[in-house]
Formats: C-alpha cells, structure tokens, sequence
C-alpha cells in the first residue's frame, strides 16, 4: 500500500511515477536472460516445426519448402496413426490414474508426519528423480526381464517365468516409475497446506473418517490432483524413452512414431504435424485445468494475484 | 431419572503426549443446563480438556461421562456433543448453507426436516440472506455465527467452544459475549467454553474452572473465583491483586513479612506461610494519621500515580513491599508522589491464599 497522501506535495506525484518507471525497468532486466533463452530455444524451433508441418516430402525423402499444404494433417487421419494417438493417451491416462492412486496415500502419509521427518521423506522422493532417467528405465528393464530377479522371484513362487517385457505393462510400470514424482510433489504441497482443524470439524459433525476424506480433503486438495494429473499425463502422452525401451515394436506410442518419422522414415512434415498437433492437445489440457484449478471451486485460500496496490484484495464484508 | 445427571463428568483424566503431561487427573461435573468456562494461561492444558470431551483427543487415563454414559473412548462422531473451533474452522468449498447442514447431512437428516432445521439455525444467528455466501466473504463476527449455527443446527447435548471469540476484535468480542449468553439462555443446553481471558470467563459464565500445568485447581462462580481464590496462581491470574508474604498467627489473623499484623479468616494451621491477596480496587488511601480504625491498614509512601481517566493507580512502597492501590470515582488530586499515606481495607476484603 502507498500512502495517500504524503504531505511534501512537491516531490508527490512525479517522484511516485519516476519510482514506478524504475521499477518497471528492474522488473524487465531480471526477465531478460530468461525470456531470451526461451525466444532461442523454444519458440525459434517450435516455429521452425510449425512450417515444416506445411510442408511437402519429396519422393527421395527430402523435405520441400515450397508449395505449401496439409497433407501431413491430413495423414494424421489414417487409422494406424490413429490407433496410435489412441494408444498413447489410453497409456497416458493409466498412468496417470495410477500415478495418483499410488501417488495419494504416499503423499497423504509424508504430509501427516512431523515437520523434520517430512524434509527427510522427501529428499527421498526426489533421489529418483535427480538419477539418470535413461538409467531408471534401463534398470527397469533388467528387473522385468525373463532373466531378472522378478521372474526368478515368480518361478520360485511356482508362477513360472514372467513375461511382460516389450508388452504394455513393462511401459505402464516403467511410466509410474517415471513420473510418479511429478504427482507426489504437487499433492504433498496441497496436503501439506490442508488445515486439519476442517477434518476434525468434520468428524465432529458426526462424519466417519472415510466420510470426512471424501468431503472435506479431497475437495480441499484438488489443486494439487489437477496439478499432478497435468504434470504426469503430459509427459507420458509424448513420451519416448520409457515405451522405446521396455515397449518394443509392439507398442508404438506417438512420441516414438514421431521420433520414427524425423530419423528413420525421413517424413519432417508428418512428424512436425503429429507434433504439433501433441502440442496443441497439451495446451488445450493445461488451459482446461488451470481454469477448474483457479475456479470459484477449488477451495484454496483466496489466491494472491500480483503484488502492491494494483489488487488490493477484496474487504471482508462489514459486521451490521 | 430423580437424581439431576451431570453433562459432563470427568473422572481421574489424565492425557499426556510423549513426556508431556497435558492434563494431569482432573476431576470436573459440569452442570446440565450450564454456562461453564475453562479459563487458564496458554498450554495449561485446558483446550486438550475440551478436545477430550469433544473426542478430538483421547484420554490417557481416567474416565469420561457425559450425561451418564461413557464415551472416554468415543470417536467424535458418536459423541452428542458439537464444537465451535478457535478459527471457527468452516468449510471453505462449501456455501453458509453447506455448512450448517454438514451434520445433518451426515446423519441423514433429509427433506423438509433438513430444510426447517437449518432455516431456523440461519435465523437464531441473524444470518438470514447470507446463505449462498462461501466463508471467505464474511467477516469474522459473520463467521463466528455460521461457526455456531453449524454446531446448533445438531441439537447437540452439550456444545463446546475453544476460545470462541479470540479472533475477534474488542468491540464485537463484547457485542458477542452477550449474545452467546442470551443464545445460550435461549437453546437451554450446557455451554463449555475454553478462554484465556479471565475477564471474558468472568462476565459470561456460571462457573469457571481454573487450570494451570495440567491441573484443575479451582471450580466456582465468578465471585467466589474473585473474592475467595484458593491459591496464590488464582488471585494473581483473574484480575489484578497484591500478594502480601505473611505467616498465618491465629484463626482471625496474619503476620506480614514487615511485622504488620493484619485480620484476615483462615482455616490453615498457625506458622503456615501464605500470601495475603488485597485487590487494588478494594484498598483506600488516606492521608497519613487520618485512617479509621475499622479494618487494616498499612502505612507507606507515594511511589508513583498513573492516571487512567476512569481511575487513579496509586503505587505505595510499604517498607520493601509494593502495595497498588486503585482508586475510582476520585475528585482533584488528592495525593501526589512522595506523600506518607496510609492503605486501608475492610475486614474481609483481602483474601489468605496458599502458596
């Protein structure tokens, strides 16, 4: 809040704009190194890949710029790809929706604990996530294999050896593995937040424990099962890595049917058009969630939206 | 049923957290019917004393009544009772009338009855148009009557309430300390109240128990807390008062630590070391050598006056003690720093209190 009035008037208003001038110019120095960046790496290609998604592969595999046209949109409809796309979000959503069952209670459990044995929990969430991703999926892939010690475990146990590597189980698994970080921090946050007291208002509003789950945290997490849902299903739908290594031929997903299309098909503008498409698809995602996320309904604490006076948040209504 | 059966009886409850003993074996019937507070400094376990009766927090030992019917091991929700929460804890996803039908929704409460018992909630509180409001849109004395409507609503036996009106601002913590006792009047059910504000507990209950470090240790009405307290924890805790060293001589008297002899009723033994509890507003100054005989007295000096517009604290230096006199209603300026005054009391005003 500025002072409405400051009592030497000459130095008032034109020392309050000069003030707010200066600051504008901090405010696009700090943004500058960041926004470059960006603009070099992240908008120059995704505009490159744009125009090549108009483009027209020639018969020898080369990528003609002149006469521009959707054909590559148009191939997008033919069934295989489509089959495809409907794949990889089927995979996509399970992973998702396994993410969050798993994800959930895990977060639930390390949010309820005592605040120096949370910090110690989540580091151990994050080891994971700091390892070599690569190096994640290839161990996967040495667990699940016929040989690893998971089939040995299975024949032990009389189930004889165990095959679900190069099948769409091996990726599912190896997608939760992935990402499952990527839903546990954004619950952990919301939980973390959560006010307890609403829970035993709850139970002594006569609701069971499981009743007062259902009415009072899960809605008050929601925030943070939208934002953990975005975060792990946007990954997995364009994912290549994990389906490539544990999914074999028979799981062609659509990031590595676009990785096909750029190294060996040599189709760019196939592979520019799936990809903007997946682009798009993720943008209409993200924006569908960010506004349930903010909406009247979320049960958040009144966010803050900027700083200063700019929005001065609104006065509680006055007691008659 | 010929005998009256207490709301709430506590019997030998002892809760403790790790080391910690929180509520250390107290013992408390609270009446049907009653306006009851607990009144203690911060962490003399008096909340956990309620969280208990509530089932928020299970007792560690000792046993737990209410209206004759054990319920020490009870989860909350199969407790009749509902409670009002410090920060008034209300559903922030959900409207007013949300709120208030919560516990009825959960015990399947449906249709007109619904409807009928929560208008009439919204009513009793004066909430009326505020229904489809989300609690972030109300200010707090408007929270605190949706806070209130929500426990009522249930028709509970006995609504608890954790230092109810502490976040509210002075003036409308005064407007809601009558209106709670005139609801209170109105609904006929026994009201526990947690506060750390003995001169709320003092204006709005019954009787008030007094805790410190776990214990229970003093249960009586107001003025009896006031005028008659049991220890020295008490008299110095609700309002304010001067603790005078002194050793009990007789039945009808005590020796002060500066050799005065002072009457006073005491049934402790003679050579029991004791304070006597003088209230400021209860002594009179007079000029030196113009003291009545009546009652006590003890003279001294002038130290230092705060004026406070409705009253005049005086602080007397009596020997090594301080004796502070407040004086009401005076007229001029009787007395200035550094005059030989003498403090008088009436038989029966100063209190003996044990250590």
């Amino acid at each position: 809040m500025q002072p409405a009035n400051r009592p030497p008037a000459s130095t008032g208003a034109s020392g309050e704009e000069a003030a707010e001038v200066a600051k504008r110019r901090q405010g696009m120095l700090l943004a500058s190194p960041g926004s470059l960046y960006l603009l070099i790496f992240f908008v120059v290609p995704l505009a490159l890949i744009s125009v090549y998604s108009f483009a027209t592969r020639t018969s020898t595999g080369r990528t003609s710029l002149s006469g521009w046209n959707v054909e590559s949109y148009r191939a997008i409809g033919d069934d295989v790809i489509v089959g495809i796309i409907g794949r990889s979000a089927w995979l996509a959503t399970l992973t998702t929706a396994l993410c969050l069952a798993v994800g959930y209670p895990f977060a639930y459990y390390i949010a309820t604990r005592p605040r120096h044995l949370r910090a110690v929990l989540l580091v151990l969430v994050m080891i994971p996530f700091w390892t070599n991703g690569l190096v994640r999926v290839f161990a996967i892939r040495f667990l699940l294999g016929s040989n690893g010690p998971a089939s040995a475990l299975s024949e032990s146990m009389g189930f004889g050896t165990f095959r679900i590597l190069f099948t769409p189980t091996a990726v599912t698994i190896g997608m939760v593995y992935s990402f499952l970080t990527l839903m546990v921090l954004p619950l952990y946050v919301a939980l973390e937040r959560m006010d307890w007291s609403l829970t035993e208002a709850a139970r002594d509003l006569y609701a069971s424990g499981s009743k007062a789950f259902w009415k009072v945290t899960l809605p008050l997490t929601k925030s943070g099962i939208v934002a953990g849902s975005v975060l792990v299903f946007v990954p997995s739908f364009g994912s290549y890595v994990v389906p490539d290594i544990l999914g074999g031929a028979k799981t062609l997903l659509v990031g590595s049917y676009i990785a096909r299309q750029f190294r060996d098909a040599r189709n760019y503008p196939l592979g520019a058009a799936l990809s903007v498409l997946l682009i798009v698809a993720m943008l209409v995602a993200v924006a569908l969630n960010q506004r349930s996320g903010s909406g009247a309904d979320s049960g958040d604490r009144p966010r803050r939206r900027g700083r200063g006076r700019a929005h001065a948040e609104p006065e509680p209504v006055a007691a008659p | 049923m010929t005998e009256a059966v207490a709301a709430v009886e506590i019997d030998g409850v002892t809760k403790r957290f790790g080391d910690v003993v929180a509520v250390d074996n107290v013992d408390l019937a609270i009446d049907d019917g009653e306006f009851f507070a607990l009144l203690g400094p911060s962490g003399c376990g008096k909340t956990t004393t309620l969280r208990m009766i509530a089932g928020l927090d299970l007792p560690t030992t000792g046993s737990l009544r209410i209206f004759g019917e054990e319920v020490g091991m009870a989860p909350p929700d199969r407790r009749p009772v509902n409670t009002v929460f410090q920060a008034y804890a209300l559903f922030p996803h959900m409207s007013v009338r949300q709120n208030i039908e919560f516990g009825l929704r959960m015990r399947r409460v449906k249709g007109p009855e619904l409807s009928q018992r929560v208008a009439e909630a919204i009513a009793m509180v004066r909430l009326a148009g505020m229904e489809d409001r989300r609690p972030d849109q109300l200010s707090g004395g408007q929270q605190q009557r949706v806070a209130l409507a929500r426990a009522l609503v249930n028709q509970p036996k006995v609504l608890l309430l954790d230092e109810p009106l502490g976040a509210l601002d002075l003036k409308l913590r005064q407007e809601m300390q009558q209106e709670l006792k005139a609801l209170q009047r109105t609904v006929g059910i026994t009201f526990v109240f947690v506060t750390h504000d003995q001169e709320e507990a003092l204006a709005m209950s019954e009787r008030i128990g007094v805790m410190s470090e776990g214990r229970l240790l003093q249960v009586g009405t107001p003025r009896e807390i006031y005028e008659t307290p049991a220890s020295r924890f008490v008299a110095d805790f609700i309002g304010r008062t001067n603790l005078l060293e002194a050793s009990v001589e007789s039945a009808g008297a005590v020796r002060l630590a500066n050799g005065a002899r002072i009457e006073a009723e005491t049934s402790m033994a003679a050579g029991s070391e004791v304070a006597v509890s003088l209230r400021p507003e209860r002594a009179r100054l007079q000029p030196r050598g113009a003291a009545s005989a009546e009652g006590s007295s003890l003279d001294g000096d002038v130290r230092d006056i705060t004026y406070l517009g409705h009253a005049v604290v005086y602080e007397v230096a009596v020997g090594p003690m301080s004796v502070e006199v407040r004086s009401e209603g005076e007229v001029g300026q009787p007395f200035a720093v550094g005059d030989e005054v003498t403090v008088n009391w009436d038989r029966g005003a100063a209190a003996v209190v044990a250590d």
